[in-house]
């Protein structure tokens, strides 16, 4: 069996601060969201993920940007690089980076959510035929990605995936199930492409995106709820889940 | 009730030291054993790039093998992927064709069009068409084996008259089934006259709504082949040892070695958003129904499922007893996953079951 190789203060640099489980959960309305989704090399994959994670085969990075209109810290926008994964046998995604554009909106899904991103210029486009989001931080350009051929799916079609998240916790150094729901409104499937990816940037260096599967975009409602469970990142998750709220 | 045994031919790694070898050498060990203690059918897989969990990429070969050391029980190619890109309709119906005469009229063929985006994307097949392919290929392999010549305009396929060679020797063709994972498909399979061959372990409750259905269903059904094959099988794990706290501990093992192993899976849905395919059944890592908040505890088993065939002998009659009273058909069960269980058990546990299970179910019992 493959599993993660790699201790979680190794993969995740500056890990955030939760400090405390008291979280008010937050609704997110008219929230656009695109993803596109990008086998990856598969060597060495499991020095990508902790022991408490397994990957899966292939490996698939997502790379999903949220266009927020509204929200307790105003507008913002988010994008997030994640590795599908396997917690116990659940589907999840590992977050391996993001970045923001709202400094308030940064501090608080960090302070409640373990949510750790770095501030960048982020752009965000959707027209009638195509969409594309890029990011830039200091001035370098981190990712651009451009989406085609757009076609209406059912929003029953789509599957949306937990993150584990590595922060320090209330009850230690944990990857925090970050689990938002979704009233999914319009979704659509495209085309992608990865026209720049800078992997040193997201400070993740030998990641390459080899394959595309596809992309998506969304219109939808998101609520970021209370954190219900957490791992320890050393071993799996049968032995190592806890529960910090009931749901 | 007839009992088979199910392969996905899973090797654990590393792969070296002749491990993939000593699996399938193992198994064929395994079903000369099952021939000669009563069981009815070995079933096979076809899956590719499922490191791990099933290196099973060649049943037909892997069945002739069967077929020549065996010499009563049926081989059931289930399921050859109906995908074009991975198998072209023609090759699947001469290769079954060939299988069915090697085995003296032993053939079963299952059909299916693959869950995974592991195996799909690897042959850059279009997920939202391979419910439309195996449609294709089941309408159409039937013709092959029993038209003289066979001509096709199709959506997946066309092809202008030949001879398909050779015929089957099983008249007016082998059985046609489905394998059935996502739920909805018994429909698909009841509707064309096909069995579904269950391959995602269900508990009683589901299997007896889905049964009840399929059975109302294939009454009315329009039969895609020359018969109609009204029959229900369902997946199980099988380890029986007297020790009930030996027959706890490997059976357990193989549960969650196949749990683990299927875990590593890429679903298609997973990776790619298609009406096509919908929620996966248990197979599939969190799979099944929408879940409650409650149910995304990644600390919990998925559906560690209800009506196993581990234990004694005694208990695995209960429990295929009431397998039996919900109308199922056939039992095919796995024996090992990624080697948990040392082969001179497994082979026990098969003695086990044909001399003390088998005969409680026989015709005459």
């Amino acid at each position: 069996m493959l599993i993660g190789t790699t201790p979680l203060e190794q993969l995740v640099s500056e890990l955030p601060t939760i400090p405390n489980w008291d979280i008010e959960p937050v609704v997110l309305d008219g929230v656009e969201i695109l993803q596109a989704q990008f086998e990856l090399a598969a060597t060495n994959i499991e020095q990508l993920l902790p022991p408490a994670l397994h990957p899966t085969i292939p490996p698939l990075g997502h790379w999903s940007c949220w266009e927020v209109p509204d929200s307790p810290w105003g507008s913002f926008k988010l994008v997030k690089f994640r590795l599908s994964c396997r917690s116990g046998a659940r589907p999840r995604t590992f977050l391996l980076g993001a970045f923001i554009d709202n400094q308030e909106a940064q501090q608080n899904l960090s302070n409640n959510w373990g949510l750790a991103a770095r501030q960048a210029k982020i752009s965000f486009v959707r027209s009638y035929d195509a969409a594309e989001f890029n990011v830039i931080v200091n001035k370098q350009l981190a990712l651009d990605v451009k989406l085609r051929n757009p076609e209406s799916l059912a929003t029953a079609d789509l599957q949306l995936f937990a993150s584990m998240q590595g922060a320090n916790t209330p009850s230690g150094v944990r990857l925090v199930q970050f689990d938002p729901s979704y009233e999914v409104n319009r979704t659509e499937r495209y085309t992608p492409t990865i026209d720049h990816f800078a992997p040193h940037v997201w400070q993740r260096e030998g990641i390459d995106p080899v394959y595309a599967v596809t992309a998506w975009g969304a219109n939808t409602t998101i609520h970021l709820p209370k954190i219900r469970f957490v791992c320890r990142p050393d071993i799996d998750a049968f032995r190592g889940t806890e529960s910090v709220a009931k749901p | 009730m007839k009992f088979g045994i199910f392969y996905e031919l899973s090797v654990p790694r590393p792969f070296e030291n002749g491990i993939e070898s000593k699996v399938y050498h193992d198994s064929l060990a395994q079903i000369r054993l099952a021939d000669e203690v009563g069981f009815d059918t070995v079933w096979a897989v076809e899956h590719h790039f499922l490191e791990e969990y099933s290196h099973c990429s060649a049943p037909e070969l892997f069945l002739t093998a069967a077929a020549m050391c065996t010499e009563r029980i049926r081989v059931g190619h289930g399921a050859v992927v109906c995908v074009p890109e991975m198998n072209h309709p023609v090759r699947v119906a001469e290769r079954a064709a060939v299988l069915d005469i090697l085995s003296n009229g032993r053939l079963e063929l299952g059909t299916a069009r693959s869950s995974t985006w592991t195996e799909l994307g690897g042959f850059e097949a279009d997920p939202d068409t391979t419910k439309k392919t195996w449609d294709e290929f089941v309408r159409t392999i039937p013709k092959m084996w029993t038209e003289e010549r066979f001509s096709h305009q199709g959506v997946c396929f066309s092809m202008p008259e030949r001879a398909v060679l050779p015929k089957p020797v099983q008249r007016p063709h082998p059985p046609l089934w489905v394998t059935v994972t996502s739920p909805g498909t018994e429909l698909d399979a009841a509707d064309r006259g096909l069995g579904a061959l269950g391959v995602a372990t269900a508990g009683f409750e589901e299997q007896e709504r889905r049964l009840k259905e399929y059975r109302r269903r294939i009454q009315l059904c329009d039969p895609v082949g020359s018969v109609v094959n009204d029959q229900v099988a369902t997946l199980n794990f099988l380890y029986c040892d007297e020790d009930l706290e030996q027959a706890a501990r490997y059976g357990n093992a193989l549960i969650g070695q196949f749990g683990q192993a299927n875990s590593h899976l890429l679903f298609t849905r997973e990776a790619y958003p298609t009406r096509a395919y919908g929620l996966l059944a248990n197979i599939s890592p969190g799979g099944g129904r929408r879940r409650t908040p409650a149910e995304t505890n990644p600390g919990q088993s998925v559906n560690l499922p209800e009506g196993m065939a581990i234990g004694d002998p005694d208990r695995i009659v209960e429990v295929i007893r009431e397998w039996e009273s919900l109308g199922v058909d056939q039992v095919n069960f796995m024996l090992n996953a990624l080697e948990c269980i040392p082969q001179e058990r497994v082979l026990n546990s098969l003695r086990l079951f044909g001399e003390h299970v088998i005969p409680k179910f026989s015709a005459s019992d």
